[in-house]
């Protein structure tokens, strides 16, 4: 199950914060690049606005999918028939909800294992693994496409709520 | 008017197309009908469109939903909540959601317009009446419109809604009322099954070469709640093929919802049987489930014959408390093909529902399941006079139909369609019949608010119409003058009023009876129907009422008159207005008119 959480977790740093966590690298055994430090915009909306959208889209995956109940229950001492039925239902709301949301697609739109000739050369959008040369290689076979938020639209926050409510707390009268 | 907008108020869903009225168009050019993406609130604060609006209200209360979420794009804060989250949240607390209002519309045991939904609404909620929440989907589509097309405001366009074929005078009258309620200007009413037709015919074309003079056309209508059969003859006039509609069936309250909770309760009693239970919420869910598994299964091509439904637990323990279950294509095959569309002999009628002493009140549904059952009775409707022969029947006077034309949702499903088409063609066998040809219908969902919309252009001239008339027969009961018996009412009789297939833009005078109505008091007068004696002609006395007889609101006048009090002596009048509603006047020998209108507050207080 290590990887179904180090997948989970990796997907979600890398949407909302474009990195992956060190002890993520650490088990892939990857090392950082430097990576160039988010620019601020002058008229880009407050760091506290792209972390509401970010619990926004939490929110929205805990709501269609219950996506943040399952990341967060320990699952260890389940078989892998419970796991696995839970997580078809679960799968397919999320993939729902998150394609109508974020419109994903490849950053190279090729086909893995194939040689590829990158056309951009940001080190955030290409990565080169293996044995690079010193010098900026001009191409090699394509290991992952990689993903890239194409359009994002999620619907306006309410001002009045706060945000950090993921899901509220269900109270049943009977 | 540069639009024509045809509504589809659904039981379950609601859509709408519309067409442009192009000035001097070519009466043969095939009408543009378009459908109109609707914006509806998916979420709270989330406001999407979607091809339908799901017909379902939620009356919000305090801890509902957080301040400032429920705006729409017309609308920053709306008193109701229609469509899709009101399905939703509609789920979770059921107490404040209504659905299911155009079958209340219908149903003659309540009062229709007194606030009585939600039904089951907890002490305290505000309620709304069948008519006041069909108003609520119809306004929604208005502002919708308003808000999509601001150039071209909604009540100046051409409006049709449509009304299921079986509806009575009295729910036709009540949907004309909800239009009103919600701000539609001008607005005339078409049944389903035509309008179905219609969008077949906007498909085709060549209509006129693919049936010929003589067919016969069933039209099977099953959507999410009801059922509704129509008979459509291919007919001659002035040398030119038209179309008549010649018979509709009795309301059914019978549909795919019914399907899709047949399977769920199977399932879960499976669950039962291993000793898990699960609760109304668990069952919503396994509900909606049970009918994405039903869907694959049945699929076009679909080769797996088992699907894995879940309840995912509740609370944080999500995979700790999920419940697996499945469904198999041969439980599909079962629940469908034996409970709700067996292989049955034409001769084999619906059980008939049981009147006991004291009913619950709530929805009549269907008492009988068997979809096919009900066709057979549909088919054996006696012939009426009015028919001269244009519909083929069987020695045995089965109506044989040529051509089956399906619409509604449920059939999607192929194994639905062909076990039916099989079903006809058995019974079509024994007649000695060649089997029917179905006709390709294709958009489903949205037949019938196209077809609605192609009606609307017809209606401007270009295209055909289909010619139908009233499709049941009317009656005013009148007490028996009899010497009064304690405890035994005194016997009912029926006059003929409005005779079957009586047309459009007609009227007829009843001969033969007059009544003394007195001046400044109301008169009300019981009011019957029947889909089934279709050869009575005006005036005619029916002595012994029978089953075939159907009870609605009554109706009454109030006769106010500039010279005082006293006794009038009036005729009844019947009149089929153009856009096919009935009205009742009296008529006084003087010619001054009254008109009768429907009390549907009465009938409670009997």
């Amino acid at each position: 199950m290590g990887r179904i959480w180090l997948a989970t977790r990796g997907f979600f740093s890398i949407l909302f914060r474009g990195v992956l966590p060190d002890d993520a690298l650490a088990q892939l055994g990857l090392i950082r690049r430097a990576t160039p430090k988010p620019q601020k915009a002058a008229a880009a909306p407050t760091p506290a606005r792209l972390s509401d959208g970010a619990l926004q889209i939490l929110s929205i995956l805990q709501r269609d999918s219950r996506l943040v109940d399952f990341i967060m229950e320990d699952i260890a001492g389940y078989s892998d028939d419970q796991v696995g039925a839970a997580v078809r239902g679960l799968h397919e709301q999320a993939r729902e909800s998150l394609s109508r949301y974020v419109k994903l697609e490849p950053v190279i739109d090729g086909v893995e294992g194939t040689f590829t000739k990158p056309v951009v050369s940001d080190p955030a959008a290409v990565k080169f693994i293996g044995n690079v040369p010193a010098g900026k290689p001009s191409g090699g076979l394509l290991r992952h496409k990689g993903w890239r938020a194409g359009k994002i639209d999620l619907p306006p926050l309410n001002p009045k709520q706060d945000a950090g409510i993921i899901a509220p707390a269900e109270i049943e009268i009977e | 008017m540069k639009y024509v907008i045809g509504i589809d108020l659904g039981t379950t869903n609601s859509a709408l197309a519309y067409a442009e009225i192009k000035p001097g168009a070519d009466r043969f050019d095939t009408p543009d009908v378009r459908l109109m993406e609707i914006p509806q609130l998916v979420n709270p604060g989330e406001a999407r469109e979607g091809p339908l609006l799901p017909s379902a209200l939620y009356i919000p209360g305090v801890s509902d939903f957080p301040a400032g979420s429920l705006g729409l794009p017309w609308d920053p804060e709306p008193e109701f909540v229609t469509g899709r989250l009101a399905q939703k949240r509609g789920v979770e607390n059921a107490g404040r959601l209504v659905t299911s209002a155009k079958s209340w519309l219908s149903h003659s045991g309540v009062d229709r317009t007194a606030p009585i939904l939600p039904w089951n609404a907890p002490e305290g909620v505000r309620k709304l009446s069948p008519v006041d929440a069909s108003a609520e989907y119809l306004k929604h589509l208005r502002q919708a419109w308003d808000a999509k097309m601001p150039d071209s405001p909604f009540t100046e366009q051409k409006v049709l809604v449509t009304v299921p074929a079986s509806f009575d005078a009295v729910a036709r009258e009540l949907t004309l009322e909800a239009a009103k309620h919600a701000g539609y200007g001008d607005v005339a009413l078409l049944e389903e099954p035509q309008a179905a037709f219609y969008a077949w015919i906007e498909r085709h074309q060549d209509w006129r070469g693919r049936v010929k003079l003589g067919d016969l056309i069933l039209v099977v209508d099953i959507g999410g709640g009801t059922t509704d059969f129509t008979l459509i003859a291919v007919t001659e006039h002035a040398g030119e093929l038209a179309l008549d509609r010649m018979a509709v069936g009795d309301h059914i309250l019978l549909g795919g919802d019914n399907m899709d909770l047949a399977l769920a309760r199977m399932v879960a009693d499976q669950l039962a049987e291993k000793g898990t239970r699960i609760d109304t919420l668990q069952l919503h869910a396994l509900w909606q489930n049970c009918r994405v598994a039903k869907e694959k299964l049945l699929a076009p091509g679909a080769k797996s014959k088992e699907q894995p439904v879940t309840i995912l637990g509740k609370g944080t323990g999500l995979v700790g408390g999920t419940i697996k279950a499945a469904v198999t294509r041969d439980d599909v095959d079962r629940v469908l093909g034996e409970g709700f569309f067996p292989r049955v002999a034409s001769s084999d009628l619906p059980q008939r529902q049981r009147r006991f002493g004291l009913q619950e009140i709530g929805l009549p549904y269907a008492a009988d399941a068997a979809v096919t059952k009900h066709l057979a009775q549909f088919l054996r409707q006696p012939a009426s006079s009015a028919e001269h022969e244009r519909v083929r029947r069987g020695a045995s006077g089965l109506a044989a139909p040529t051509h089956v034309l399906f619409n509604g949702g449920v059939l999607y499903a192929r194994l639905i369609r062909d076990r039916l088409i099989e079903v006809l063609n058995a019974w079509l066998g024994e007649e000695g019949f060649s089997p029917v040809q179905p006709l390709a219908g294709e958009d489903l969902m949205h037949a019938v608010s196209r077809g609605a919309a192609y009606y609307g252009m017809a209606l401007q001239g270009a295209g055909v119409r289909i010619r139908g008339g009233v499709p049941r027969t009317y009656y005013v009961g009148i007490e028996s003058s009899m010497p009064a018996v304690p405890g035994i009412a005194a016997p009912l009789k029926a006059l003929t009023v409005a005779p079957f297939g009586m047309e459009e833009g007609t009227a007829v005078s009843i001969p033969g009876r007059e009544f003394g109505l007195i001046v400044g008091q109301p008169a009300e007068f019981r009011f019957f129907s029947s889909t089934v004696r279709k050869n009575d002609t005006p005036g005619a006395l029916i002595e012994d009422l029978g089953d075939d007889l159907q009870e609605l609101s009554p109706i009454e006048v109030n006769l106010t008159s500039e010279d005082g009090t006293g006794t009038v002596p009036v005729s009844f009048e019947t009149v089929v207005t153009e856009t096919g509603v009935l009205q009742l006047w009296c008529v006084a020998r003087d010619g001054r008119r009254w008109k009768l209108e429907f009390n549907v507050r009465e009938r409670l207080a009997q």
